[in-house]
């Protein structure tokens, strides 16, 4: 080859690398501009079926559906599509006023006969519905809806908050559901949506205001250090639930802003009571729960983005928290742990660093899944510590989807999640699900075998209860009772967030987690 | 082993090589006597320290000492890769050789089953196999020996079926030789020498594969120090404690370059006319 060829060759070369460079800023510019918003989230549903799984939560997440209820920061119920409510006399019938302006997405006006045939279509569909409550009736007059229970449900607006209650137009028949979603009344509409991506465009017909963005695009980024490096980047403008350590790397508040809150949510480990398991013996759970440093794995290891745990309620929701954990027992204290495993017969006989009785090992299985980044952090501190009083911890990591299996059927001695403590803006779902007696099936949730008659009996008296300061300290009597008996091993708390560039404004994070993109997220000026 | 000790004499790659493997051998095993502490110990007040002199390669998320933890990593990696080639090596050869020497049914069944193996994608069916069988070390190695054990056995096998046509071979058989004579006597010492230096040459990409499946999570399972799966913890500090993925990422790439060096040079060696 001669060397003009050579010098050709080597510039097309260079044209060639040029034109790839130029084709990965493409990508990048786009993000920038004013009427396309990108945010990478991490996401579970591989449909947009509301009354499916958990799956409503990504419909309302995304900005398509709304609730007749939502929750303020202080989670209390409010208006949305129903501009107010109110309750009879004999606490069975409620009526929700419709609001006037409303309209779905394809310009149909959100009448009382079309939400109640929403209502109906969910409890049709969905058996967690009829676990919230059940309907006597449902009858529409005009804008008005009226529920009718069979016994008093002091939550029942709260409840309509969830999105399992999103309101969809049941008259659209021709419509896939899972990829196409419901038509609801959100400021965007669907254009394409799989698991992995999701395009939106504006909804024309919204009837709350002006859309401030013409198109959506919703990656799922499930990997947080991904979703954070994408973020640094400009891919994206805006992402949830950035890891506690990369929270520094967007301290520069010139290029970001960050908003934070302390979340609603536990993270816990279900312990398994039941006869036979290790753990059915109170001494053992609490020398478990003494030997273990929360304090330090939420200061430390998590970088003070978590509460340290103790009561069965977060401290952001106001359930007697500080009366709580000053009950508390159980504090870290490896020398307390160790006599109480001593006292309970476990001692370490053949020196091979754990406890022992009747020649078996003292050991205990540690299911968790590692979609959220601080659960393995937990499951294997709690390892480490546990050694150090001799208990001898196996970790399960299992994928998430078999979890609930797991959970129901009581194949752990400690099981980790990251769990929603006030489902419908109050936590008496929460509170029950684990830990109100199963007869039967008939708390399938509750796998761990507890069982207490004082505790099943608050219980009843808080489902009848309507006032609310009554209603707070049943909840508080049931959490003492919870912290007493050492049922449960709450870790922490954890702070949630939310940050963007700053060419977004008004992206803020709730405390519930049912609000990501809003008609309020909107370009800077 | 003359071969062996003239190699070491005479070809000075070689020599240096074996410098080498020994010495990572040695560390390896003295990794309790060298460690400044427990791998497994966490003191959690101490996290995310970044290098300094009383932890030289920094500590990770518990507090671990990280260079303890890439100490002891050498001991729990080179184990496992050592024990898992000599488990691919055994079990192909042997069948390759039986395939090989006894031919007909025997051969068919064997060598149509090595067919399926090699016709899926090997990686990602030993991740099948060990997402089905459970995250763990033994399961990480029966994974990678069920969809390696098939290169040595069609080496295994083509080598016997070259050996089995020499002139000793034919006369050992008219001679009355048993089966298990031939093949010992006759046989395995004239095919063993390019097997081993395949072995040898694997070691390096096994360890990647090994440390590939526990960094996926389907390997190693923690608190093991294991440097795939290190890695895989130190990924999510990526950007704000690099060394942890540093010094794991570091000690994987020096022991891979070591053990394929070794292995080039040991084919030098035991079969010099490939360098013709």
């Amino acid at each position: 080859m001669n060397k003009a060829a050579k010098l050709t060759a080597a510039l097309a070369m260079m044209g060639f690398l040029a034109f790839a460079a130029a084709g990965c800023g493409d990508d990048k510019s786009a993000a920038a501009t004013g009427d396309t918003l990108k945010f990478g989230v991490t996401n579970f549903a591989d449909s947009l079926e509301p009354t499916d799984n958990y799956f409503g939560w990504v419909v309302m997440r995304y900005g398509l559906g709304e609730c007749l209820v939502k929750f303020d920061e202080k989670m209390n119920a409010v208006p949305w599509l129903a501009e107010s409510w109110s309750v009879s006399d004999d606490k069975l019938t409620w009526t929700f006023k419709i609001n006037d302006k409303a309209v779905f997405s394809n310009g149909n006006k959100v009448t009382g006969e079309a939400v109640k045939k929403s209502i109906e279509r969910t409890f049709e569909k969905a058996a967690r519905a009829h676990a919230m409550f059940e309907p006597a009736s449902i009858t529409a007059d005009g804008q008005n809806v009226m529920i009718k229970t069979q016994t008093p449900v002091a939550t029942l607006p709260g409840m309509l908050g969830d999105p399992l209650f999103i309101i969809v137009d049941t008259s659209v028949t021709d419509r896939d559901y899972a990829s196409q979603g419901p038509i609801c009344t959100g400021p965007y509409v669907v254009k394409e949506y799989s698991k992995a991506k999701a395009v939106m465009d504006a909804n024309p017909n919204y009837w709350d205001g002006e859309v401030p963005y013409k198109h959506v695009e919703i990656p799922t980024i499930d990997d947080p250090n991904t979703r954070a490096m994408a973020l640094q980047s400009g891919e994206i403008d805006m992402a949830v639930n950035i890891a506690p350590g990369d929270l520094q790397l967007f301290e520069d508040k010139d290029k970001f802003n960050v908003s934070t809150i302390a979340s609603l949510r536990d993270v816990l480990a279900r312990i398994n009571v039941a006869d036979g398991k290790p753990m059915a013996d109170k001494r053992l759970r609490e020398a478990l729960l003494s030997s273990l440093d929360r304090e330090t794995y939420c200061k430390v290891l998590l970088k003070d983005t978590f509460v340290p745990g103790g009561p069965y309620l977060p401290p952001s929701v106001d359930y007697g928290f500080d009366e709580i954990k000053a009950l508390d027992k159980n504090q870290y204290n490896v020398e307390r742990a160790k006599e109480l495993l001593a006292e309970a017969g476990w001692k370490d006989t053949n020196n091979d660093g754990y406890v022992d009785k009747d020649g078996k090992n003292l050991e205990l299985d540690f299911i968790f899944y590692s979609g959220r980044a601080e659960l393995p952090l937990f499951a294997e501190a709690t390892q480490a510590d546990a050694k150090k009083a001799g208990i001898k911890i196996n970790l399960k990591n299992v994928d998430y989807n078999v979890l609930d299996g797991i959970g129901t059927r009581g194949e752990y001695d400690l099981l980790i999640s990251n769990i929603l403590t006030l489902a419908a803006g109050d936590p008496e779902v929460f509170i029950n699900q684990y830990l109100k007696t199963n007869v039967n099936g008939s708390n399938p949730q509750n796998g761990s075998g507890y069982s207490n008659p004082a505790f099943d009996a608050l219980s009843d008296r808080l489902a009848m209860e309507f006032d609310p300061a009554k209603r707070r300290a049943l909840i508080i009597d049931m959490q003492k009772i919870i912290m007493e008996d050492a049922a449960s091993l709450v870790f922490g708390y954890p702070e949630t967030n939310m940050i963007s560039s700053k060419a977004v404004a008004n992206a803020k994070i709730m405390p519930c987690d049912y609000y990501w993109l809003t008609k309020d997220v909107k370009p800077a000026k | 082993m003359q071969t062996l000790i003239n190699g070491l004499k005479t070809n000075r790659a070689f020599a240096v090589t074996s410098f080498f493997v020994l010495l990572l051998i040695a560390v390896a095993l003295a990794a309790p006597l060298i460690a400044p502490y427990d791998p497994l110990e966490a003191t959690m007040q101490n996290a995310y320290l970044a290098p300094n002199a009383d932890h030289w390669f920094g500590t990770d998320k518990l507090g671990r000492d990280n260079f303890s933890r890439v100490l002891y990593g050498a001991a729990y990696s080179l184990s496992s890769v050592l024990l898992l080639v000599t488990v691919i090596f055994v079990i192909g050869t042997t069948l390759g050789v039986v395939a090989g020497y006894f031919g007909g049914k025997v051969d068919v069944v064997i060598m149509r089953v090595a067919d399926m193996m090699i016709s899926f994608p090997g990686m990602i069916l030993a991740i099948a196999i060990a997402g089905i069988l459970g995250g763990s070390l033994i399961n990480a190695i029966i994974a990678l020996t069920v969809v390696t054990w098939t290169k040595y056995a069609r080496l295994a096998r083509s080598m016997v079926l070259k050996v089995k046509k020499r002139d000793f071979v034919e006369a050992a058989i008219v001679n009355g030789g048993t089966s298990t004579h031939i093949l010992w006597k006759h046989i395995l010492p004239n095919i063993l020498p390019l097997m081993v230096i395949t072995a040898a040459s694997d070691i390096g990409a096994m360890m990647m594969e090994l440390a590939g499946l526990s960094f996926l999570g389907f390997g190693s399972q923690p608190p093991a120090p294991e440097w795939g799966l290190m890695l895989n913890e130190g990924r999510q500090q990526l950007q704000t404690a690099p060394w942890l993925m540093i010094f794991p990422g570091l000690a994987i790439f020096i022991t891979v370059v070591i053990f394929n060096l070794w292995g080039d040079a040991l084919r030098d060696v035991l079969d010099p006319r490939q360098e013709e």
